[in-house]
């Protein structure tokens, strides 16, 4: 009984491996959740349709274990899939080891759709990294508790929150710029140490109102709309979607700007598909999937806004036209464990 | 007829040794290589040999929160003991329908995972579902707050998920000891009511002991239960080294607080093994 089990397992498991080198099939991987499955859902079929390349859609996990993950495939010189849905900061840190193919921009037609600088060029001209979409982080209420809409970042240290504030406990989540531009007037305080713990300690203000530091999506949104939060920092798409949903959730844009990220897709090394892959580049470029995207999954759209046809409204509902603030990712990178440590113990201490 | 026995039981000895050596000591080996080689921000890490991320232990705030966790740890264990002990002699006390439904029960709470525990936890102290609102529905709390993340909520998730292992670690010897030494002391004197603390807890000091041990080596492991109950101030070095090791992809950090983790782990048990032996004496 269990040598036939087993011998089933290894014959399914010999031919699922041979499927995938022989057809055309990509293998996608995006951020577990509302954006894999609606990628799955929305996009990806628009694309087999046109190509006939079937898609494998998997999710991946938080970036930093994502790319622990690949760097550890890489080095068993595997794919875990052969394109993935990564934020810059994941990317840069892999091309500096090289962890993805290089792909040619002649035949990827659709990326000139792009805005400048989204189609990274290697030195050779060769590209290694494919705009996919940006998002954007806001400051986020219960209605219930506060009607009205925040005017600006520097409402979240009044003391009104009623220790129900909802806060992210990585750096990188884009509080240490809002803090920044809300009250040291621009990102140039962040270019030295001191001047990043003189951020940091203002971010330490919040802490008595700070009833979650989280690291799980789930876990804030279900307590904002339980209203065991007042308030905090939440993507502006997933709150988006609970606001069409009814729960009594309001996502704003301060004055000073939401906050927004880039995300790329990127070909990991070893993946034998690269031909298919410049396709579903090529294809994920058009103004019209852009805007196919910002419907469905309600994140920002990269290319011009006058190519898509987005209405007004499709438009301000998934972003803003106030000038956003922007993660210094060249500061993360540069301070990686300094800033991190710096971060976590303001938090944990 | 003697050697065949001892031949076999050292096949398996050795096959126990080898899967040890292969699946244990060599990936202990990897870890502490891994934690000597210097992280590398833009990459993974760099082979070369540095002692910065041992000093990082000691410079920055890693020190505390090792205490913390020994700290979280032990108080855990010994409530989950103090806990479950009662509970076993309990059950064992009972007629042996209840005793097995007892034990099934148990059991199927060890198949829970402990991320639905965690969640069934956080809903059962939560203001707008749990606890916080039943006692405004009695009037017991005009205003009430949700009662997680906490230091006691995080222990609450540690003693749930200790406690089916711990009682039923202590219901097997429970269920077998000889009754009469209780019916002795309670014919020689001793008030019924203090049966439990005069003749049961000496009898199993060495079972207690063990069991506090080992539960508080489990609880040092715990990941989810800091995480989703407690506060940041109430993390444990699991979560910590996780962060490094996963979140901000330093394996060498993460390695070299593994090590110091462990080594302070195996001190703090010896220690604890010491002085029991020098109590007996």
């Amino acid at each position: 009984m269990r040598a036939t089990k087993s011998l089933t397992l290894a014959t399914g498991l010999a031919i699922a491996i041979g499927g995938a080198a022989t057809s055309e099939e990509l293998t996608i991987s995006a951020w577990g959740g509302f954006f894999e499955e609606t990628l799955a859902a929305e996009i990806y079929p628009g694309f087999t349709a046109e190509t006939g390349i079937t898609v494998n859609s998997i999710a991946q996990p938080e970036d930093s274990t994502w790319m622990t993950q690949l760097m550890a495939a890489a080095r068993a010189k595997q794919a875990p899939a052969d394109l993935s849905l990564v934020v810059d900061e994941v990317l840069f840190r892999g091309k500096e080891v090289g962890l993805w193919a290089k792909l040619d921009p002649a035949n990827m037609p659709g990326t000139t759709a792009l805005k400048d600088g989204y189609v990274k060029l290697d030195d050779d001209g060769k590209s290694y990294a494919v705009g996919a979409l940006a998002f954007y982080t806001t400051f986020v209420t219960n209605t219930d508790f506060a009607p009205e809409a925040p005017a600006s970042w520097a409402e979240l240290w009044e003391d009104k929150w009623d220790r129900k504030l909802g806060i992210v406990t990585t750096p990188n989540s884009g509080l240490l710029e809002v803090t920044a531009k809300t009250f040291f007037g621009g990102y140039d305080v962040m270019e030295t140490r001191e001047g990043l713990e003189r951020v940091i300690a203002k971010i330490a203000e919040l802490k008595p109102q700070v009833s979650l530091w989280y690291r799980d999506e789930g876990q804030f949104q279900q307590s904002l709309e339980a209203g065991e939060l007042n308030a905090g920092l939440y993507y502006h798409d997933v709150a988006m979607l609970s606001i069409w949903d009814g729960k009594p959730i309001a996502s704003t844009f301060p004055a000073e700007g939401g906050i927004v990220s880039d995300a790329y897709w990127v070909v990991p090394r070893d993946s034998e598909n690269i031909e298919a892959a410049e396709k579903f580049l090529s294809y994920m470029s058009r103004p019209e999937v852009q805007a196919q995207m910002a419907r469905t999954m309600g994140v920002f759209p990269i290319v011009p806004r006058e190519s898509m046809d987005l209405t007004d409204e499709e438009f301000s509902a998934v972003g803003s036209e106030i000038e956003p603030i922007r993660v210094q990712t060249h500061i993360h990178l540069r301070e990686g464990d300094w800033l991190e440590t710096k971060y976590q113990e303001m938090i944990a201490q | 007829m003697t050697a065949r026995p001892a031949y076999g039981a050292f096949c398996i000895g050795l096959f126990a040794f080898s899967a040890l050596a292969v699946f244990f000591v060599v990936p202990l080996f990897f870890m502490v290589v891994v934690s000597f080689y210097k992280p590398d921000p833009m990459g993974f890490y760099k082979v070369t040999f540095v002692w910065e991320n041992y000093q990082k232990f000691f410079a920055s705030f890693y020190y505390k929160v090792s205490l913390r966790s020994l700290y979280s740890s032990a108080l855990g264990a010994v409530l989950v003991v103090a806990l479950a002990f009662p509970t076993a002699i309990a059950v064992s006390n009972l007629s042996r329908k209840w005793q097995l439904f007892w034990v099934i029960l148990l059991l199927s709470l060890m198949c829970l995972s402990e991320v639905i525990i965690g969640f069934a936890w956080l809903i059962i102290l939560s203001e707008s579902a749990g606890i916080p609102r039943l006692l405004e529905f009695l009037g017991l709390w005009t205003n009430p707050r949700s009662l997680s993340p906490s230091f006691w909520a995080m222990m609450i998730g540690l003693v749930f998920l200790g406690f089916s292992v711990v009682t039923l670690m202590i219901y097997p010897q429970a269920a077998k000891r000889d009754r009469s030494i209780e019916e002795a002391a309670v014919t020689l004197g001793t008030p019924p009511s203090r049966v439990f603390t005069k003749v049961l807890v000496p009898s199993f000091r060495p079972t207690l002991i063990s069991v506090t041990l080992t539960m508080f080596v489990y609880l040092l492991g715990v990941f989810v239960m800091p995480t989703m109950l407690g506060r940041p101030k109430d993390w444990t070095m699991t979560v910590i080294i996780s962060d490094k090791a996963l979140g901000d992809a330093n394996l060498p950090l993460g390695a070299a607080l593994a090590v110091v983790m462990l080594v302070v782990t195996a001190i703090t048990l010896a220690v604890a093994l010491l002085a029991e032996r020098h109590g007996q004496r």
